[in-house]
């Protein structure tokens, strides 16, 4: 009974942390898992990529109806996401776990880098300020379009939305198949990746971006969520009240952002990742 | 590098409900008929919810006879589903609402194809289609690999 409540408490933490700070969860989910409960690292990314579903469904179908997530760029790209996820998911299972919790360490580093680096931006930057989501003066389609190799100006055209263009379509590809096989491997959405790849390179503003990548995290963590069900690497009994805790932080973060000191939040959520990758560090070593 | 770390749902401090600006234009296009969009912003909604209730049922069932989360869950047998669920056993309703999780993104896409297609957009409803072929490719390769 304890137990449940603490696995509970712990989602809820994981939702409300992640809810204020613009992350999935499963940067948060895995390590409670396996550090706070002992769980195998597989079990925990099992249920991490069950928890990142919920997630992103819940937010994805409110973007779609304020029309902020592009779904036809979405999709495209969620095809390789998923194709990656699928990749992943079968390597997961015959990669030493020791191996998996480096990662792991690595990519909890590297998070803690960039929340320390970021910058308070309070509103969005003018368009001349943001060269990725703009187009240079005169530049024909052929010029900026190494896509038209992989499906034409229309295709390319469909993808675009008002006042932006997609370019390079073919490295934000790579970069989803990278980002799917990170996600089935970490139980984590990629939106690490993701919203980079789809804002700095193809040029795609960061709230489309952002929206865009949330709506193709269900795809690409149910490619990889399907392996660990059918094999074994899901449990139920504590996966469910991890699902529901960060499914009902999610709700309250997002509804306190606003009132919430992020500059205080994100110093401490520095300290917790450095700290976490630290005692993951120390687990794939001993 | 600036961009955000994504995730979290609408609202939150760097989602992009937060943040709502005309100067950072988003897809929303007027000409663009909004009635796939809107459904299946429905599907997920519903598909979330009805997925959260299924997993609390099966929770207070796990409660209600006694069985801690870290006890070790039954793995996943399609067959036992039926008879769990008859029988009120907190493993039916548990992956039930598992399935419902992973199911609910496949449903967005299958609801993306039937849209697609019935505007007579080939290139969208073929992406759709190959997208359902990998979902479809790793329930095949992790059954293949189990058996």
């Amino acid at each position: 009974m304890i137990e449940g409540a603490l696995l509970l408490a712990g989602g809820v933490g994981a939702g409300l942390f992640g809810s204020l700070l613009g992350l999935g969860g499963g940067i948060l989910i895995v390590p409670l898992l396996t550090l706070a409960f002992g769980l195998p690292l597989l079990t925990a990314v099992g249920i991490s990529l069950i928890c990142v579903i919920v997630n992103s469904s819940a937010a994805a179908g409110v973007f779609l109806e304020r029309r902020v997530a592009n779904l036809r760029l979405g999709m495209t790209l969620e095809l390789f996401t998923a194709c990656g996820a699928l990749v992943g998911g079968l390597v997961a299972f015959l990669l030493p776990e020791r191996l998996l919790e480096g990662l792991f360490t690595v990519l909890l580093v590297y998070v803690a880098i960039t929340m320390a680096r970021r910058r308070e931006t309070p509103s969005p930057p003018p368009p001349a300020a943001a060269p990725p989501t703009e187009d240079p003066p005169g530049a024909s389609v052929d010029d900026r379009d190494p896509g038209t190799e992989l499906g034409g100006h229309a295709f390319i055209a469909q993808l675009s939305g008002p006042g932006y263009r997609v370019r390079r379509l073919g490295l934000g590809i790579v970069g989803s198949v990278f980002a799917g096989v990170a996600s089935a491997l970490l139980g984590i959405g990629g939106g690490l990746i993701k919203v980079p790849v789809m804002h700095v390179i193809m040029g795609v503003p960061l709230r489309v971006a952002t929206a865009t990548s949330n709506l193709m995290i269900g795809i690409t963590a149910s490619a990889s969520a399907i392996i660990y069900l059918l094999r074994g690497g899901i449990d139920p009994y504590a996966a469910a009240p991890t699902a529901i805790g960060v499914f009902i932080g999610a709700s309250i973060g997002s509804r306190i952002a606003s009132r919430i000191d992020l500059r205080l939040l994100r110093g401490l959520f520095v300290a917790i990742l450095l700290y976490t990758a630290w005692q993951m560090l120390q687990r794939a070593i001993a | 590098m600036t961009a955000s770390i994504p995730g979290g749902l609408p609202g939150s401090a760097t989602g992009a409900g937060s943040a709502r600006s005309s100067q950072e234009p988003g897809p929303a296009d007027p000409a663009r008929p909004a009635g796939l969009e809107h459904t299946i912003a429905r599907l997920l909604t519903t598909g979330t919810y009805a997925s959260i209730a299924l997993l609390v049922v099966g929770v207070v069932l796990m409660v209600v006879n006694g069985i801690g989360p870290l006890s070790g869950g039954p793995a996943f047998d399609l067959g036992r589903l039926g008879p769990d669920l008859v029988a009120l056993r907190p493993a039916g309703f548990l992956w039930l609402g598992l399935l419902a999780v992973v199911a609910t993104p496949t449903a967005r896409v299958a609801a993306s194809l039937v849209g697609y297609a019935r505007r007579g957009e080939r290139a969208m409803t073929l992406v759709a289609a190959l997208i359902l072929f990998v979902i479809a490719a790793s329930v095949a390769l992790a059954q293949a690999l189990e058996g």
